[in-house]
């Protein structure tokens, strides 16, 4: 079925159990769904915008209260609402790091902080990851003393990924911040894998700046996030424009530099806001989601040969995995290669795990209900017994 | 104008959404519970009622 001319109706979401890695938490709650109808065209949040005219300003729909909430909720000062997280990253880097300053990443960052960094003119330094694929506060200190030894001079920023896009695995970032505190090195808390889908209280973990991603975690349309901050540097990363038309003399008012005016205008913004209440609601529950993930990360471990390189028991409910002792030794012989697996899935009502993937691989079972959880345990299970793998 | 007519298009929409979401729960097999088919078939009865509305506004 088609929505438009050439363009097909997705029907992923009701067809099938996805487990994509990156696409579990951004599923929309049907109150989402029904704002995007409501808010699809373009300027749609802006019929009562008056003055001054800003998104966070915003009554009705209740923009403003929503940022308040996001705030509150993130035990932070302030918030925007940003296209992505790595537009997040993009605003807090341009604020704060100069041509040629050292910026303190680490080995399992995503990539667009390096991008931020990059385009900001710094130079992006990893702090190792150790051989249980964690980033810990001892290692942060070294690396933070290695570059100021190297550059003479202090990191303008220091970027740690809550839960990493690799393993999902779950940082010490209190004590990671801790340590760049130390060196009154600001840290930018990235937390695209765990705001709006496990708790995350900004003041606990000491963050300077919190960035989420609403299409990753927060039930909302692509692309949308959030930035938060700290009173002390809310001034300066939020900051309004300065410029003047030398001919016209125009000013523009209150518009935030780094934020370009206004962010998110229309079904974005209104589609997180939708999914709040249900996202604060959520991450109340996560112990349950972990509970999910590991059900499905012990049945893959059920089967021989199979191998989990994410921290075990899970902490999360994304799961890097390795099949080259069990599902990959099938490919081999296999007519279908390392399609099979997918192909199999996808005949059992499973997508999500790349096509032609089965050496190592990731999934997400993030939001599947408890019977669903069941489907995709048995159905990696079955694939494996009607291919002459041991189940143990 | 008509407000009636607007309206029941959002109110049978988001009902809808609502019937989306539940084959969104119960994929792939669809395999709807008890409780499930009792709120499919209420959801199912208000869209029916909001496009009587339309046709009452709309086509007679």
């Amino acid at each position: 079925m088609k929505c438009a001319v050439d363009i097909e109706s997705r029907d992923v979401e009701e067809m099938y159990i996805n487990i994509d890695p990156i696409q579990a938490g951004g599923r929309l709650t049907a109150d989402a769904m029904k704002a995007a109808i409501s808010f699809a065209d373009g300027y749609s949040v802006c019929d009562n915008c008056r003055s001054p005219f800003r998104l966070d300003y915003i009554k009705k729909p209740p923009i403003a209260q929503f940022h308040a909430d996001l705030a509150a909720w993130l035990n932070m000062d302030a918030v925007r609402v940003v296209p992505g997280a790595r537009r997040g990253f993009q605003a807090v880097a341009s604020t704060y790091v100069e041509k040629g300053d050292p910026v303190i990443v680490t080995a399992l960052a995503h990539y667009t902080e390096f991008m931020a960094v990059e385009e900001a003119g710094g130079i992006p330094l990893e702090i190792q990851k150790d051989v249980k694929n964690h980033i810990t506060p001892d290692a942060a200190a070294e690396k933070i003393e290695a570059v100021i030894r190297e550059f003479s001079k202090t990191p303008p920023l220091l970027f740690i990924d809550h839960v990493d896009y690799q393993f999902g695995n779950v940082h010490d970032v209190a004590g990671i911040i801790k340590v760049a505190h130390q060196y009154d090195i600001p840290v930018l808390v990235n937390g695209a894998y765990t705001v709006g889908i496990m708790p995350v209280d900004g003041k606990t973990l000491g963050a300077d700046f919190v960035v989420g991603s609403g299409h990753k975690s927060m039930a909302a349309p692509a692309p949308s996030g959030v930035l938060a901050t700290t009173n002390e540097h809310a001034e300066r990363v939020f900051r309004t424009t300065q410029a003047k038309g030398d001919v016209t003399g125009r000013t523009f008012g209150i518009k935030e530099v780094e934020m370009m005016g206004c962010t998110l205008m229309g079904v974005t913004v209104v589609g997180m806001m939708a999914s709040f209440p249900h996202v604060r609601e959520r991450v109340k529950h996560w112990d349950t989601e972990v509970a999910h993930s590991q059900a499905v990360t012990d049945a893959l471990l059920s089967i021989e040969g199979t191998k989990v390189l994410s921290d075990y028991p899970r902490q999360h409910t994304l799961t890097r995995i390795d099949t080259r002792e069990s599902f990959d030794k099938v490919a081999e012989q296999h007519k279908k290669r390392g399609f099979f697996l997918s192909s199999d899935l996808k005949k059992r009502g499973v997508t999500g795990v790349i096509a032609g993937s089965t050496k190592v691989w990731k999934f997400n079972t993030y939001g599947l209900t408890e019977k669903q959880i069941r489907h995709v345990g048995e159905s990696f299970v079955g694939i494996a017994r009607e291919n002459g793998l041991n189940i143990v | 104008m008509s407000k009636r007519a607007v309206d029941a298009v959002f109110q049978a929409l988001f009902l809808l959404s609502d019937v989306r979401f539940l084959l969104r729960e119960t994929a792939p097999g669809h395999d709807l519970d008890e409780g499930q088919k009792e709120r499919a078939a209420t959801t199912l009865e208000k869209v029916k009622r909001q496009v009587a509305i339309l046709e009452e506004e709309l086509v007679r």
